[in-house]
């Protein structure tokens, strides 16, 4: 089950980046990405973490992959994170949020509603603070120590 | 390498600009990827302005003379393969591999050349993430199917409607009542299907997943203004998926 997830993980990549179209040669780079923060993910949920801690780690994932792989490629990060964070997305809560709402389970709705945003906030920021740390990283390195970190 | 006049560089660093911007790429890459040519081709500043809907540009020679032009960006797809190779072209050019006629001339072909897959690996594409995503939420194998399909057919939509030129948001309404139809149908037919799986794994592809990078990308680099008004688009996109489903359901409870 793991294994068919997995691989289904692998070609969800793929497909966004055919879909967003992503140079050819960077396809399979850009899903080895999805895969492993997918995993990051599912280690925090066998380890009963909660799931907006899982999707936050995750997403840290996806973002520092996709540094390291643009730094490394000469390419836009952008090209790594978008298949990396696409199977991660709350489509299932989102939808859940939305039946509720419409059969008019107001505070259910509410709650999962709630939840959707917390994970896609969550996403988010790991997205936002992996990139930020990078940088802070690389200026650090470039620098040659904290005294000189803002020329760059 | 000999300067190029300021009315050279201008046209060419505007057009790459352009696609850059028209195609995806996030506020700050398109500003620094126009300075940094402008420079190459010899102009002494350059200095660039971008927002999601247009590109200002000012070009300074030697003399001190200055030229500035604005293009206004309307319609826009995502094309990240076309970002790239712009990303690269500005390599080549900022380490003198490449001269401004020969520059001029591949900038051309970028905007011209039709790259990426044509309708049907784009659709199979939009099928294999909402199946993926049906296997992720424990789907059997006719409902990852019918995922498959319904999202398949939403992309379908999505080259119907860019045809027409319909207004923003059309399409990711449009696609998500007929994923929402499909779920809904499919279930009818063979009760024992999850009609929740089905849909959610139609709606998938209309993530908008650009914008939401985007708007992140361009908030911690500091262009608040395109990060604002990303984050809008990604969060209208989301409202108009999430009405086409709303309506299915309130038509079917």
């Amino acid at each position: 089950m793991v294994l068919l997830k997995i691989t289904a993980v692998f070609f969800m990549g793929m497909a966004v980046g055919v879909m967003y179209r992503i140079p050819r040669q960077l396809l399979l780079a850009a899903s080895m990405a999805g895969v492993s923060a997918w995993l990051v993910f599912y280690f925090a949920a066998l380890n009963h973490a909660n799931i907006i801690f899982g999707s936050f780690l995750a997403s840290l994932t996806v973002g520092f992959i996709a540094e390291l792989l643009a730094r490394r490629l000469r390419k836009p990060a952008t090209v790594f994170t978008i298949p990396g964070f696409i199977p991660l997305v709350p489509g299932r809560e989102a939808y859940t949020t939305m039946l509720h709402m419409v059969k008019g389970d107001y505070i259910e709705g509410l709650a999962l509603g709630m939840q959707t945003l917390l994970i896609a906030g969550a996403i988010a920021f790991g997205i936002f603070l992996s990139a930020t740390i990078y940088r802070l990283v690389v200026n650090y390195r470039m620098g040659g120590g904290l005294g000189h970190a803002g020329k760059n | 390498m000999s300067p190029s006049s300021l009315e050279e560089i201008i046209d060419l660093v505007v057009l790459a600009g352009e696609i850059m911007l028209k195609n995806g790429a996030e506020t700050s890459r398109v500003e620094q990827t126009m300075d940094h040519m402008a420079r190459a081709c010899g102009a002494r500043y350059a200095e660039s302005f971008v927002i999601p809907t247009g590109v200002f540009v000012t070009v300074t020679d030697g003399d001190g003379r200055s030229l500035t032009t604005m293009r206004r960006v309307r319609d826009r797809t995502i094309n990240l393969d076309r970002i790239a190779k712009i990303n690269e072209l500005s390599r080549r050019l900022v380490d003198s591999r490449i001269d401004y006629q020969d520059a001029f001339a591949i900038l051309k072909r970028i905007a011209k050349e039709r790259t990426g897959f044509s309708l049907v690996p784009s659709m199979i594409a939009s099928g294999t993430v909402g199946a993926g995503f049906a296997v992720l939420q424990n789907g059997s194998a006719a409902e990852v199917l019918i995922a498959f399909m319904a999202a398949a057919i939403v992309r379908y939509i999505a080259h119907v409607v860019s045809r027409l030129h319909g207004v923003r948001f059309t399409y990711e309404f449009l696609g998500s009542i007929t994923a929402g139809l499909i779920g809904v149908a499919a279930c009818y037919i063979w009760p024992q299907l999850s009609r929740d799986i089905i849909i959610v794994g139609g709606i998938l592809p209309l993530v908008p997943g650009v914008a939401i990078t985007n708007a992140i990308s361009d908030t911690i680099a500091g262009d608040l203004l395109s990060g604002i008004s990303r984050g809008l688009e990604a969060a209208l996109t989301s409202v108009a998926v999430a009405m086409g489903v709303v309506i299915v359901l309130a038509l079917q409870l």
